[in-house]
């Protein structure tokens, strides 16, 4: 039961970490992308079609990452070089990506809103021996696929990115100081677009875990607005990697949580809000605990 | 001194020729000539909207001129923005600083010209070693690893001259560098410009601050309403003349006479405060300020002034004591109640306090006074009387403008804060609490803004001034009561001590 809980809390976490991770160097960079949840959908439906087609979960991944990625860049340029407000238009595609995603089902595959395809490919799982056997350890390390590996390991490297590299410097100068940045001869526009685009990469490839590492279907609301979860992560975790890993993290265990306890007499509907409901309630708690300390050491 | 016409081999580094430019009617730059030579501290010298930031803006590549054009070596060029000029070694520090917050010193110093191994990853020992070498050249000792937004301002202002010599540059232009800076601060300034001269650099000092430009410059310009009207060695420039040629007249310093002070405006007794840290700032703290009486505090920033100011105005929270206005209690007050009772407040931060500089200058005039029924009846704005009062209103304070609804943003620094005095003064304050009242405003000004006081101080006004400029304070303060960690340390009348004394006590001596 417990392990059982522990495996699927990791699961939860992958998608929400990797587009936190996206939309946190987006931030850095300057832009807040509320778009995240867009990007997530299109990785998603290209991912499955994609596996469906070649067979290759790679393959399946690049193209989720691609479709994600040019989301992006189409969201990035509208801020960028037309100056757009970067919430209108991120809500912009919001709306807009999912319409062409319901239009695209319908008129590609004639279905409404769920798209099931024969030969998906799905992300293999590893299985480390002998450590599969230890009680929750095993929970922990064992059975989970590459892209949940991927995004744990992204953590220490963001980390590592961002306070060491020569683009990390910039990326947070031209985020912090974008005018300061130009007089120095950097270019701001052009390494926000990167960011967005680094955003839309990671979240397409969020979206692929869910579709092709979760269900093996696609769904319109299979991203269940985890986009929105991981702009809390990032805001809570205050751009730092760590700490908005732990956040996604909360989501994942709530998310896992939700699902045991659904088909136990309580209404799915409400059941399913818990996750969601439960990182408003922790998070509120852990800032007013951090008001009060604040207070009590000045 | 080194002249041009004893060094005729000296070449011209940076310089100006014809520059004009217009804005809609106005003639910003009208013809503006001056050639700074290699290796001297060349300064422009101007009042507020004299054309100097124009200037600056074209010598950076951020604006072209209509006509004329920059002198590079001694050759007409043209940039194509800042990152430009700054790769033809034409760097400039601002008058806010461009460094970027979150990053540390380090960082900041390095940015855009970071050293790097082959993986795209910044070398620390190397930018370290760079770092600690330029430190060693301007004579400082800097911790790199602080965030910028936790390092004081004469600090950062250290890292972008700093930056400046990193990137190579060797003309550096400072736009009213010692705005910020304490007397002190000023001094190790001017020590470290001369250095860089010395070694070669051309430094180009745009300040309206007189005797700071008489400390450090070789050769001075000065310009007024977008002309060069004089450009001189430092030789055969004094304050005087300087001070005539920037406004085209001869200013009287003001001479306030002796006056009576009346009944008691403002009590402060038994006050305590936090400063915004939590530490102890003010205990005990008495002050009282009479009608018809001008009463300065002076001390070295952070010692108390900022939490007296908060504690009066009630933009911040107290710990005990009590503070009664005409002989009412008000510390339990909010900012409109006690502005409704006849408090007025000239903030020392006019960009983020004093105006709301994106709206329309007539809207700043009658903020605080909105809620009056001449200007307002029953929730709704009356256009026209407000209109006319404000009309009248700026007239009355002289504020250069197109019209009044232009917003406030668009006035050159003196005139916004003569809007800022104009809405304070209006309706006849029992008192005013000014803050740094003419910060960053050109002599003319500031000859303008300190007759406005000691005029209401004739009118039977109370005035608690703060100033870091003890020559205001000493000629406009009836009292300077000296403030040395949050207590009064003397108190001296007006006449009865020189600035050496004040100074004295600023540091914490008593008083004889």
């Amino acid at each position: 039961m417990i392990d059982n809980i522990i495996h699927a809390a990791v699961v939860m976490t992958t998608p929400v970490l990797l587009a936190a991770l996206g939309g946190l160097i987006n931030r850095v960079g300057g832009i807040v992308n509320i778009g995240l949840d867009s990007m997530m959908l299109a990785g998603a439906l290209f991912g499955l079609i994609v596996a469906s087609m070649t067979g290759s979960w790679p393959v399946a991944l690049l193209a989720a990452a691609a479709a994600g990625g040019v989301v992006g860049l189409a969201m990035s340029l509208a801020v960028t070089r037309l100056q757009a407000n970067e919430i209108i238009v991120g809500l912009g595609f919001l709306v807009a990506v999912a319409g062409l995603v319901r239009f695209f089902l319908s008129a590609a595959y004639g279905s409404s809103g769920t798209l099931s395809l024969p030969d998906v490919a799905r992300l293999p799982r590893i299985d480390i021996p002998l450590v599969a056997d230890i009680p929750v350890l095993g929970a922990i390390l064992s059975g989970h696929d590459p892209l949940t590996w991927a995004a744990w390991a992204m953590v220490p490297v963001t980390v590592w990115f961002l306070a060491r590299t020569r683009l990390g410097l910039r990326l947070r100068a031209v985020g912090a100081a974008p005018q300061a940045a130009r007089a120095l001869g950097l270019n701001p526009l052009m390494l926000r677009d990167l960011s967005t685009v680094y955003a839309g990469i990671m979240s397409g490839l969020a979206g692929a875990s869910l579709s092709i590492g979760v269900v093996g279907i696609f769904n319109e609301g299979i991203t269940a607005g985890r986009g929105f979860i991981a702009l809390a992560a990032f805001y809570f975790g205050r751009n730092r990697p760590w700490a908005t890993a732990a956040c996604a993290l909360l989501f994942g265990f709530f998310d896992a949580f939700q699902i045991r306890m659904q088909g136990r007499g309580v209404p799915a509907e409400l059941v399913q809000t818990l996750p969601y409901l439960m990182v408003i309630v922790v998070l509120t708690a852990v800032a007013l605990a951090g008001r009060r300390a604040k207070a009590r050491r000045a | 001194m080194q002249l041009a016409e004893t060094t005729p081999d000296r070449t011209v580094r940076l310089g100006a020729q014809g520059v004009t430019r217009r804005f809609g009617p106005v003639l910003a730059n009208d013809a503006i000539d001056f050639r700074a030579l290699r290796g001297t501290v060349h300064a422009i010298v101007g009042g507020n909207g004299a054309g100097k930031s124009t200037l600056m803006r074209i010598l950076q590549g951020v604006d072209r001129p209509d006509s004329g054009v920059i002198l590079l070596d001694g050759a007409p060029a043209i940039f194509a923005g800042p990152a430009d000029a700054f790769a033809r070694g034409v760097g400039m520090v601002h008058q806010e600083f461009m460094l970027a917050p979150g990053l540390t010193l380090l960082e900041n110093l390095v940015l855009a010209a970071e050293p790097v191994d082959g993986f795209g990853r910044i070398d620390r020992t190397a930018a370290l070693a760079k770092a600690r070498a330029l430190e060693a050249l301007a004579g400082v000792s800097l911790d790199w690893d602080t965030p910028v937004e936790n390092a004081p301002v004469h600090v950062r202002q250290i890292v972008e001259i700093l930056r400046l010599l990193y990137r190579g540059a060797d003309v550096l232009i400072l736009d009213e560098p010692t705005a910020v800076l304490a007397p002190a601060q000023v001094r190790e300034l001017i020590a470290l410009l001369r250095k860089l001269r010395d070694e070669g650099r051309t430094i180009l000092f745009i300040s309206h601050k007189l005797d700071e430009v008489l400390a450090v410059a070789d050769e001075i310009t000065v310009i007024r309403n977008g002309r060069v009207v004089a450009s001189l060695p430092r030789s055969s420039a004094s304050r005087d003349s300087l001070a005539e040629m920037m406004i085209g007249e001869v200013l009287a310093r003001p001479q306030p006479r002796a006056a009576a002070a009346g009944a008691p405006m403002l009590q402060v007794t038994g006050l305590s405060a936090r400063d915004l840290r939590g530490h102890a700032a003010l205990t005990k703290f008495d002050l009282t300020v009479r009608a018809g009486e001008i009463v300065g505090i002076a001390g070295v920033a952070g010692n108390g002034q900022d939490e007296i100011v908060a504690a009066a105005t009630g933009l911040g929270r107290i710990d005990a004591g009590s503070i009664r206005l005409d002989g009412i209690e008000i510390a339990g007050l909010t900012l409109a109640q006690r502005r409704s009772l006849g408090l007025a407040y000239l903030s020392p931060d006019r960009a983020a306090e004093g105006l709301c500089l994106a709206a329309p200058i007539a809207e700043n005039a009658i903020a605080g006074h909105h809620r009056k029924p001449e200007l307002c009846s029953h929730g709704v704005l009356r256009r026209k009387a407000i209109a006319r009062h404000v009309a009248a209103l700026l007239d009355r304070y002289s504020v250069k403008r197109a019209s009044d609804r232009q917003p406030a943003g668009s006035l050159s620094g003196g005139n916004q804060q003569r809007v800022a005095v104009a809405r304070e003064l209006d309706g006849e304050p029992k008192l005013l609490v000014a803050c740094q009242p003419t910060r960053g405003v050109d002599i003319r000004g500031i000859d303008f803004i300190h007759r406005c006081l000691i005029d209401y101080r004739d009118r039977g006004g109370a005035v608690l001034l703060v100033s870091e400029e003890l020559e205001e304070l000493v000629t406009l303060s009836d009292r300077i009561v000296v403030v040395y960690g949050g207590r009064i340390t003397g108190e001296v009348a007006r006449g009865t001590a020189g600035l050496e004394e004040i100074g004295r006590l600023m540091l914490g001596g008593k008083a004889a």
